[in-house]
């Protein structure tokens, strides 16, 4: 079965459809509301998902939009969102936010020892 | 002629130039920003951020934190270092954690790197990296074989480069240079025997200091003399 190739490169094989970056930007995003309000990671993450999540919401062209995003080519922007959601998943069950586990010994980082 | 004058004019500025490292002050800020970034998002992890004078960024971490840096820098939007480079160990018997565990990560997004490292002592286990990264699968087994770390959860995890029946890890600095045993063809039984390693007392002793000073800059300033106030003498009479 072949499967459509993306309207605005050809790269990969990849079924290039705004509606499922849309989809993977409102998961993230859902992901991130469960995680407290000062937590780096959700200020971080939610900054740079809104604007883009704004960006394709604005811009029906693919083009225009990969030029606007600045991140590669529509598929490499899919696949980032797709990562991101599932680093978000799992940081939701390590919780990087808290203080720091342990001090190293005092002379682990020393160097010249 | 023309040919002379070809390399001439290549080599010329090979000549003249100094040969001193430019300092790319823009790419240090950079990755000062990005350092900060990472330790202000994982501070449950990081315990220290530096940046060396070569420009590489390095990120030093508590071992626990493994898996969420490592994956972290994978899969993060602002990160995305896919590559592991390299990974192996540093060892420093006089530490209370003798080993340094040293991931390379490389950008290919990004075109830049990241260092991470870790520590550990002969007996704890650190957590494997290959479920973020396979590349880790053989440079883990190298750090088991040389080194003697062992990772959990590694999916395969023996000897990589020493012989079969090798015993010990030759990259700790305990390891004798020489080896336990010798590896010699025995005219009379016609075979390769193995057999433990004889050497005369004078061999064995090693003269390991430099008589150089190797980082005069780090030099410690010596203790300053005290001189504590003795017992008051009593009236001798």
């Amino acid at each position: 079965v072949a499967l459509p190739l993306s309207l605005s490169t050809g790269l990969t094989c990849m079924l290039v459809c705004r509606h499922h970056l849309r989809i993977l930007y409102t998961k993230i995003i859902a992901v991130l509301q469960n995680f407290p309000k000062d937590a780096a990671y959700r200020k971080y993450t939610e900054a740079i998902i809104n604007e883009r999540f704004n960006m394709v919401k604005a811009e029906p062209d693919i083009e225009k939009l990969e030029n606007k995003i600045n991140s590669g080519q529509i598929e490499e922007v899919i696949l980032q969102a797709e990562n991101e959601l599932n680093l978000a998943r799992k940081m939701a069950q390590w919780k990087p936010w808290e203080p720091l586990i342990e001090e190293p010994p005092s002379d682990q980082w020393k160097w010249p020892v | 002629m023309l040919l002379l004058f070809f390399l001439m004019a290549f080599h010329l500025p090979l000549f003249f130039s100094a040969t001193i490292r430019p300092k790319d002050e823009v790419q240090q800020k950079q990755l000062c920003a990005f350092g900060e970034y990472v330790a202000e998002i994982l501070p449950k992890y990081i315990q220290q951020v530096q940046v060396t004078c070569f420009n590489e960024l390095e990120i030093l971490i508590h071992p626990d934190g493994i898996i969420p840096v490592l994956t972290f820098l994978r899969d993060h939007t602002n990160a995305q270092f896919k590559s592991l480079a390299d990974l192996t160990a540093v060892d420093v018997p006089t530490r209370q954690n003798r080993f340094e565990i040293v991931y390379n990560l490389l950008s290919l997004h990004f075109n830049s790197r990241i260092r991470v490292k870790t520590y550990t002592d002969e007996l704890t286990p650190l957590d494997s990296a290959v479920p973020v990264y396979q590349a880790a699968n053989w440079y883990e087994r190298e750090v088991w074989d040389m080194f003697g770390v062992f990772f959990a959860n590694h999916p395969d995890l023996r000897r990589i480069l020493t012989d079969y029946g090798f015993e010990g890890h030759p990259f700790r600095k305990d390891f004798p240079l020489s080896g336990f045993v010798e590896v010699r063809y025995d005219d009379e039984v016609k075979r390769i025997v193995a057999e433990p390693l004889e050497l005369s007392q004078e061999f064995r002793k090693f003269d390991l200091n430099s008589p150089w000073e190797t980082f005069p800059a780090h030099r410690e300033a010596p203790e300053p003399l005290t001189i504590e106030a003795g017992d008051k003498k009593g009236d001798v009479k």
